[in-house]
């Protein structure tokens, strides 16, 4: 009955703002946010929905630069201390006034919010203390030397303290021992828009889990007035009832439309824009002497030599299956992030050679290839289950023989956790948007206590590798970090510690009256989406 | 029986004979048959018939993918009749490689199931009492679920693979069976002539298969020729959900399911061509199974 009646009334009312009709926007999301929280989950589906209601110190624009938000500019006093100043006359939605005070509460937060399932605090864990030295300046101390402070600092949100019942002093100490700030209300809390109050452009109307989030215009926004009226963001999860919902005209943009549909959407007129994402799809192989899943060896593991890892790396056609699978939504990959990001050195893409690849092979001591197990997700990334099939295919023609055992996301990757996959197919979006991350992820050697590796489900280990890292991510000096991370990359990509595949592109799909700049991140952000007509 | 007292000489068929001529007198059940023989036929010979073999990756070049029916392969040359799918997979071989998947499992299933059910159904007809009454509860008990939730749980707990969907199904079809063979068995446990056998001092296992079981046969074959269409059913769903077989040995049920997402942009070849095979081979054995009930059953006769 509930699911029947919403679209009734939202339409009943659509017909009684006629001429305000066109001021509104709804857009149809593949997954829907978890709270309303902004500290509570961290996962772009909540973060994507939460950027328009709450906004941070900093902000990065389409192609992850690092940009002011709520703090004009900054500067790093010394190797730990930073100096912020924070924008004059900025309103929250409730009409008071964005001071200091507010940034510590939102900071002291962090570590008090409960059950979190991915938590915020990795942003303000190194954070040692910050001061007011007045109402629009502020410094920060990190426990450490931390270059990518500005880039953090684009995921904390900044709440209002008056609206969450902050004392009127509120004192930062580190891991949740900050002082005066009173009764914190809970994740749950933010479902009520008399709570969640930011200093966004858009504020909280109505959150119904399961059917939609509304947001309307805020009107003393200090970044000039919004363009929409009221935003209605609806999850439709499947993909072929959001992209129906979009030629039905039911919503006036959608983002990830199957690739297959693509075609069909332009030809109906609506407009596609795509971009290509810092995701990147990549094989990892096992490189430990115990390997399940290979057959043929002897009981050894033929991807502990490089050449091996060569051959399979050299047997992948890549632009094969960015055209054909991925139906030209993809770029073919030579490193773990696209170029021109942070950290990225331009490397070529690794020419397919399926000669050269036999002779490795043979030389390796393998002319007759062995078989191997190939682990998939079949429902995380773009078509993945089609990609591991023609990967299969590829090594099939150098004599690796593979079965590819396809799982579903959850099953997947706690399988491919538990190392039970000699070779599997994943991705990574850095979300800092640089290599650092990639590289701290996925090849790092894997360390519990260290953080380091905790995605290396290959157990790819480069010691020299892992010293460069480490000094790059203690280095503030962006041009040496840089360089830094581009050899630290070129030491593992030569060892073919893990093998890149391609870069994910993420596309949006709206009515041809709107345009939407394409973000690397991959977020749907309503209050970007524009009108075509300005 | 009837024709002992008869006065005058009747011409007596043997059982299968009779069973043959009834079953020719409806047109229909006799193209279900052929067709049904032809499937077959077709799914025994793919290896040696089909233009490609769809499982051996190495046949296989996704610079073929996604052609329409009667396009020529960039490779080899060939021409692909009912289109290629997303990995450049023959749709026409495929078809012919699913049919035999789909068939073998459905068979192997289905005999497993049967010599299960059977001997439990007797047994339980036989001996009554303790070991019928909870034999039964448990047959109760699992039809009480609907199979495709069984078999869902049992796969998601095995993982995929062909030998793990035969077994599913095994564990999800034996209870018809069991329940079938025990009330025909009932019945024929309470007649004079098992009270003879057993007067004679014949052993159990003697009249339960050699006495019992031959006049519990009708009704077995009626349900085994629907159960057998419904376990190629649930065999072809389990691998649309993504379940059954492994993605690079597709069935029926898992090509269907690898052009679903190519419907809404127009290449229905991947989708709609093993759907058809799929509804003509159940089609025909439902169509075959209805006959041999009429046939079977002597109160449908007139």
């Amino acid at each position: 009955m509930k699911a029947f009646g919403l679209p009734l009334i939202a339409g009943v009312m659509a017909a009684g703002l006629a001429p305000a009709a066109a001021q509104n926007l709804s857009i149809g999301l593949k997954s829907e946010a978890t709270s309303m929280d902004p500290q509570f989950h961290q996962l772009s589906t909540n973060i994507q929905v939460s950027k328009n209601i709450f906004e941070a110190l900093t902000t990065q624009d389409a192609l992850q630069m690092v940009t002011p938000g709520l703090a004009e500019s900054w500067e790093a006093v010394d190797d730990t201390t930073w100096r912020f100043k924070l924008r004059q006359g900025v309103k929250f939605h409730d009409g008071s006034d964005f001071t200091a005070r507010d940034v510590i509460y939102s900071f002291c937060r962090v570590p008090l919010v409960e059950n979190s399932p991915s938590a915020y605090t990795i942003f303000t864990g190194g954070i040692a203390d910050m001061a007011a030295e007045d109402d629009h300046t502020l410094t920060i101390t990190t426990t450490a030397t931390n270059p990518l402070l500005p880039v953090d600092l684009w995921s904390l949100a900044i709440l209002s303290a008056n609206a969450l019942g902050a004392d009127d002093q509120v004192t930062y100490g580190p891991d949740g021992t900050c002082e005066g700030m009173g009764d914190v209300p809970q994740a749950p809390a933010f479902n009520d828009p008399a709570v969640a109050v930011g200093t966004g452009p858009y504020i909280l109307d109505r959150y119904n889990r399961g059917s939609e989030v509304v947001v309307t215009r805020f009107d003393g926004y200090w970044g000039g007035t919004p363009q929409w009226e009221q935003v209605t963001m609806r999850p439709i999860t499947s993909d072929g009832p959001r992209v129906a919902a979009l030629l039905a005209g039911d919503v006036d943009m959608i983002e990830s439309p199957p690739i297959q549909d693509i075609p069909r959407i332009e030809q109906d007129g609506f407009t596609i824009v795509d971009a290509l994402s810092n995701r990147v799809i990549y094989l990892h192989m096992l490189q430990q002497e115990d390997a399940p899943g290979i057959g043929g060896t002897d009981g050894e593991n033929p991807l502990l030599d490089a050449r091996v890892r060569q051959a399979i790396s050299m047997s992948i056609n890549r632009e094969a299956i960015t055209e054909r699978i991925m139906g030209g939504y993809a770029q073919a990959a030579g490193e773990l992030l696209p170029p021109p990001m942070f950290g990225t050195s331009e490397r070529p893409v690794e020419a397919y050679d399926p000669e050269r690849a036999r002779e490795l092979l043979a030389e390796a001591g393998y002319p007759d290839g062995f078989s191997i197990t190939l682990g998939t997700p079949n429902d995380r990334y773009i078509n993945d289950e089609q990609v591991a099939q023609a990967v299969a295919q590829m090594l099939a023609q150098i004599g690796i023989s593979v079965s590819v055992d396809a799982s579903t996301a959850s099953q997947f990757f706690s399988r491919r956790n538990a190392l039970e996959f000699p070779v599997y197919l994943a991705g990574w979006g850095a979300s800092s948007g640089d290599m650092s991350s990639p590289l701290k992820s996925l090849v790092a050697t894997y360390d519990e206590t260290l953080g380091m590796g905790p995605t290396n489900a290959g157990r790819y280990s480069n010691p020299e590798m892992d010293e460069l890292l480490m000094t790059a991510m203690a280095t503030i000096d962006d041009e040496a970090r840089d360089q830094m991370l581009q050899d630290a990359q070129t030491l593992v990509l030569d060892d073919y510690g893990i093998i890149p595949l391609h870069y994910e592109q993420t596309v949006w799909a709206m009515k041809p009256d709107l345009t939407y700049e394409p973000r690397v991140d991959q977020y749907t952000l309503a209050a970007e989406v524009k009108s075509a007509a300005e | 029986m009837t024709e002992i007292a008869t006065p005058a000489p009747v011409r007596i068929d043997s059982p299968a004979k009779r069973i043959a001529k009834q079953f020719v007198e409806d047109p229909i059940a006799v193209i279900g048959l052929i067709l049904f023989v032809l499937i077959a036929l077709i799914a025994i010979a793919a290896p040696w018939i089909a233009p490609q073999n769809p499982y051996d990756l190495m046949q296989l070049s996704i610079m073929d993918g996604g052609l329409p029916p009667g396009e020529t392969s960039f490779a080899t040359g060939q021409t692909f009749w009912l289109g290629t799918d997303q990995q450049g997979r023959d749709m026409l071989s495929g078809i012919m490689y699913g049919l035999r998947i789909s068939l073998m499992v459905a068979v192997v299933s289905l005999t497993l199931a049967i010599t299960i059910g059977t001997i439990v159904g007797v047994a339980a007809a036989y001996f009554g009492g303790r070991f019928d009454s909870i034999v039964m509860r448990i047959v109760d008990l699992q039809l009480s679920f609907p199979a495709i939730l069984i078999a869902l749980i049992l796969l998601a707990l095995l993982g995929r693979g062909v030998d793990k969907v035969i077994l599913a199904l095994v564990i999800v079809q034996w209870a018809y069976y069991a329940r079938t063979v025990r009330s025909s068995a009932m019945v024929e446990t309470r007649k004079d002539y098992i009270d003879a056998a057993r007067c004679l001092g014949l052993s159990n296992r003697r009249i339960m298969f050699r006495h019992l079981l031959p006049n519990c046969v009708p009704p077995l074959i009626v349900v085994a020729t629907v159960q057998i269409a419904q376990a190629i059913a649930l065999e072809a769903t389990l691998s649309f959900l993504g379940v059954g077989v492994p993605i690079t040995e597709p069935s029926l049920g898992l090509l269907i399911a690898n052009g679903y997402d190519y419907l809404l942009s127009g290449r229905y070849w991947v989708s709609v061509f093993p759907g058809i095979a799929l509804v003509v081979t159940i089609i025909a054995i439902n169509v075959v199974g209805d006959r041999l009930r009429d046939v079977l059953n002597p109160r449908l006769q007139t």
